[in-house]
């Protein structure tokens, strides 16, 4: 490995600048991470000298490749540096705040010079003179102590500053040595994982996702071709397989540890904790929870952001804290963990909470809602104000936060990705912010629905429920007031938009009340309606193909598609269709309103369930894994020795009955069953039920005399209910053991 | 973007090597009675019996979108930037790239590939209209007429959307 590296340095160096400045800006920058990590946690262990060690070495190896790049400027400064780190390291100078807070500044200088490389190619010519006497000045009372020597630091550093431009070899050996040493977060123990790690190409990536997703529809077509040929279904189905195991590995291989966007944070809490006079500690956890890399970059502001408010807002000073009884240091928490299709990450402070009652008055004065309507809202309720554009309740704006681009710029974010974010707040507590961010971006399931001739396809993310309006009650189903179409859901006025008027304004508008509609109830950014369409399809995962900017630029689309048909859809987006058709959200403040206080107030910590009945019992379906709920004739299904199966859009589901119901309508050629289909893990499996009763927030069960929560049951609807364990159901496996029994998940659950 | 394998030699690759400064090879388009010529290097693929999906409210110089290589596709319609009526049933679609990235070209029919000389070029006449005059590039002088040169850039969406 030396040899090579040395080889292509010497060859390079006449005319790519490209590759050899690549490789240096990536390691660099990776360096310059490593070093921020190490140095907020001096602060706590000001005499590690492994820290001390680990940042000398970063700094020192941006310099000695600089050197040979030729970098002056960045040498310079990194040569700076290096002296001072030379004398922590010799414990000849202690790493006290100041000392820290001029070498994150020397930090910050090599950043900004190697974004100015990386962007235009250049180090520029700003100064850094002044930064370079402050990093000079704080090596002083060492200098003093030993004013023999002109440069106390010179042993160590000029040795090593004359060794390097001499040969390319050395300095290339050297540098080679640096790398597995100096990553042993990514490369797990020791130089042998680092060699069976390969950097590559994010463009590449993006690529391979492409053409998997490329395949995925040419599977969809062949198995809809071979369907109806026995002599394919071996051969379709292995392809089946081998395309959904593909698809798998490509996902995997663009997953992210969060630990790249946790890193960042301890240096943004230590600097906004000094600035704002804070005491903070931050804990972190569940770092190494995946993400796609595209999300993981989408979620960067939006987490950074939090932590901020949460600094700025949440934790009080520590005179503060410590009148009020508290630890004078706040505690700020990172957690990640990933639910089912889901990564959740909360950002907790044990700081003064969220007081409603500020939150009532501000929004009152914003005039973001009228002061009846803020009567009528419930705690709950008013916590989700903070979401609204145009909200921030500190009473001075500072420059950290409180310019009212606060948590609505969170919240859309989040939301532009298909994630939500949920607030939990308790007035001296703290508040809880979380992040819900689905696992990828590039496949997601959706909504194939009909209207101008055209499908369209509709992302589940934002979707609700269906309503069917036949053609016999459109005339009295669709109320209208002037122009604006309504809907009763439930006794509340849902309004419309219709997709056909939206997308073809100027044309010759078809009598709303002499044909069926389907309205596809949405929530998107807050906003609730209805978007009436002309028909549905069945629901499809779709892989996601960007537009092009031009048609970006309409606004209604978020990409586009290629459908098992063959058929190009575009793919809608519900808040900017409501954006569009001026649906705001004090129409969600009603809707919000409206809607069962209980449901409501589930949704930040209790957890909801779709309650079913199974031959006469009643069983809960986490409702976040429930994908859909399909209604077929039993002779859909289909048996693999004994378990019965479902051949879903080429997709073979293995389905639960543990109620007996398909065998007893076996013999009845009419009989329809019902089919949950959930998500669990990477799989889908389907529960066959007898009735969908209803979604509710389950409350949690505490054992007798504990204060654990028993798993496998909840509270719904105020009867003790058992909880599919869908982790339970056996995989599909030709000819295996019969069903576990689900109806009574105690007994199961581990 | 991502060009990467697609091979620029889709078009006619029998004919001879691209000659030098004398000429250029250019492939002919039909629309309606009008000949026109794009500089081959710029075409990626010629796709036949295309059908582009609408696409509505989009710009009315979008043609629709197409499937092409496992990424979407806009398209621009050359009869639309013409003023001239839709036509019906399947177009030819040229898959061009400009500097914004890829897009297609609907026309009528793809003609032959003509090798055309420098000599014969003429910029655009003054008596063209505004409009046209941002879409055309000059004509060559043919035997047959006037082949009236197109240029990817200029009918990149992105740049028709600003100009439009």
């Amino acid at each position: 490995m030396p040899s090579v590296r040395a080889g292509s340095r010497a060859g390079g160096e006449a005319g790519a600048m490209d590759e050899l400045t690549r490789e240096f800006l990536i390691e660099s920058q990776e360096g310059l991470d490593r070093m921020e990590r190490c140095l907020t946690e001096l602060e706590g262990r000001p005499d590690d000298t492994g820290l001390l060690a680990e940042i000398f070495r970063s700094v020192h190896t941006i310099k000695g490749t600089t050197g040979f790049l030729g970098f002056k400027r960045l040498e310079k400064l990194a040569h700076a540096g290096e002296n001072l780190l030379v004398l922590l390291r010799d414990a000849r100078l202690p790493a006290d705040r100041g000392v820290i807070t001029g070498l994150l500044q020397l930090l910050d200088g090599l950043r900004s010079i190697l974004k100015g490389i990386e962007t235009e190619g250049g180090e520029g010519d700003g100064g850094d003179a002044e930064l370079i006497e402050k990093l000079e000045e704080l090596q002083s009372p060492a200098l003093t102590a030993g004013r023999t020597k002109r440069t106390p630091a010179a042993p160590a550093a000029e040795v090593a500053a004359k060794a390097q431009p001499a040969t390319p070899v050395a300095q290339a050996e050297e540098h080679a040595a640096d790398v597995p040493m100096s990553k042993p977060r990514t490369a797990g123990s020791g130089a042998t994982t680092a060699e069976s790690t390969l950097r590559v190409d994010v463009t590449l990536l993006n690529r391979m996702m492409n053409l998997v997703g490329e395949l995925v529809l040419t599977r969809n077509q062949v198995l809809q071709a071979t369907a109806a040929d026995p002599n394919m279904t071996m051969l379709s189905r292995r392809l089946d397989m081998v395309t959904a195991d593909l698809r798998e590995s490509v996902m995997k291989a663009r997953m992210q540890p969060v630990s790249n966007i946790f890193s960042k944070m301890p240096r943004i809490v230590r600097d906004l904790s000094q600035s704002l006079g804070r005491k903070v500690r931050l804990e972190m956890e569940g770092q190494d929870t995946e993400l796609d890399k595209s999300l993981l970059e989408a979620i960067k502001d939006p987490l950074t952001h939090a932590v901020r408010n949460a600094l700025d807002h949440g934790i009080e000073p520590p005179k503060v804290r410590a009148a009020a009884g508290k630890d004078p240091e706040g505690t700020l928490r990172l957690r990640s963990v990933q639910e089912g299709s889901h990564v959740l990450i909360d950002v907790c402070d044990d700081g003064a909470g969220i007081a409603v009652e500020k939150i009532r008055a501000k929004a009152i004065e914003r005039g973001l809602i009228t002061p009846e309507r803020a009567g009528h809202l419930g705690e709950r309720e008013l916590l989700q104000l903070i979401f609204l554009p145009g909200f921030s309740t500190a009473a001075a704006v500072t420059n950290v936060s409180g310019r009212g681009v606060g948590m609505d710029v969170v919240r859309t974010n989040v939301e532009k990705i298909g994630g939500k974010v949920e607030i939990d707040s308790r007035p001296g507590k703290g508040t809880t912010l979380r992040l819900r961010i689905p696992l990828t971006l590039a496949i997601i399931p959706a909504l194939i629905v009909r209207s101008v001739q055209q499908s369209f396809a509709l992302p589940q993310g934002a979707l609700s429920e269906l309503v069917h309006v036949p053609v016999e009650e459109a005339a009295t189903a669709i109320e209208w007031i002037e122009d604006a179409a309504l809907y009763r859901l439930r006794g509340k006025l849902l309004p419309l938009v219709f997709l056909e008027r939206l997308l073809m304004p100027g044309a010759t508008l078809r009598e709303v009340a002499d044909r069926e509609h389907f309205i596809a109830v949405l929530d998107a950014d807050g906003r609730q309606f209805g978007l009436v369409v002309d028909g549905l399809a069945d629901p499809e995962e779709i892989v996601v193909k960007p537009l092009s900017a031009v048609l970006k630029g309409i606004g209604l689309y978020s990409g586009a598609t290629v459908l098992g048909n063959a058929e190009l859809a575009l793919i809608l987006d519900p808040g900017a269709i409501a954006v569009k058709a001026g649906v705001t959200m004090r129409a969600n403040e009603d809707a919000q309103h409206g809607k069962d206080g209980d449901m409501d107030a589930g949704t930040a910590t209790q957890p909801e369930y779709l309650l079913v009945e199974v031959a006469d019992r009643q069983a809960a379906v986490p409702l976040a894994d429930v994908l859909r709920i399909e209604q077929l004739p039993v002779s859909h299904i289909e048996y693999v020795g004994f378990r019965p199966v479902l051949n879903f859009e080429g997709q073979l589901l293995p389905v639960e009955d543990t109620g007996g119901l398909l065998g007893a309508a076996q013999g009845v050629p009419e009989a329809k069953v019902i089919v949950v289909v959930c998500r669990e893990g990477n799989r889908q499996v389907g529960i066959a039920v007898s009735h969908v009763l209803d979604v509710a927030a389950g409350g949690s069960l505490f054992e007798a005399g504990t204060t654990r929560p028993t798993l496998g049951v909840t509270l719904l609807k105020k009867r003790v209910t058992g909880v599919v364990e869908l982790g339970g159901i056996a995989p599909l496996a030709i000819g295996d053991e019969a069903p576990q029994a689900w109806t009574e998940p105690v007994e199961t659950a581990v | 973007m991502s060009t990467t394998g697609m091979s620029t030699t889709a078009v006619a690759p029998h004919r001879k090597e691209k000659a030098g400064a004398e000429g250029a090879e250019m492939c002919s388009v039909r629309l309606g009675k009008g000949l026109f010529g794009l500089p081959i290097t710029h075409i990626l693929e010629i796709v036949g019996q295309a059908h582009p999906q609408p696409v509505p409210l989009a710009p009315s110089f979008v043609g629709g979108l197409v499937h092409y290589r496992g990424d979407v596709l806009t398209t621009v319609s050359l009869r639309q930037l013409l003023g001239l009526p839709p036509k019906e049933g399947a177009q030819a679609i040229l898959v061009l790239e400009s500097s914004g990235g890829l897009f297609g070209l609907l026309v009528d029919a793809v003609g032959e590939v003509l090798m055309v000389s420098a000599a014969d070029y003429e910029p655009n006449p003054s008596i063209v209209d505004e409009r046209r005059r941002t879409l055309f590039a000059g004509a060559y002088k043919l035997k047959s007429g006037l082949m009236v040169m197109l240029d990817p850039e200029r009918l990149d969406p992105m740049c028709l959307a600003r100009t439009a």
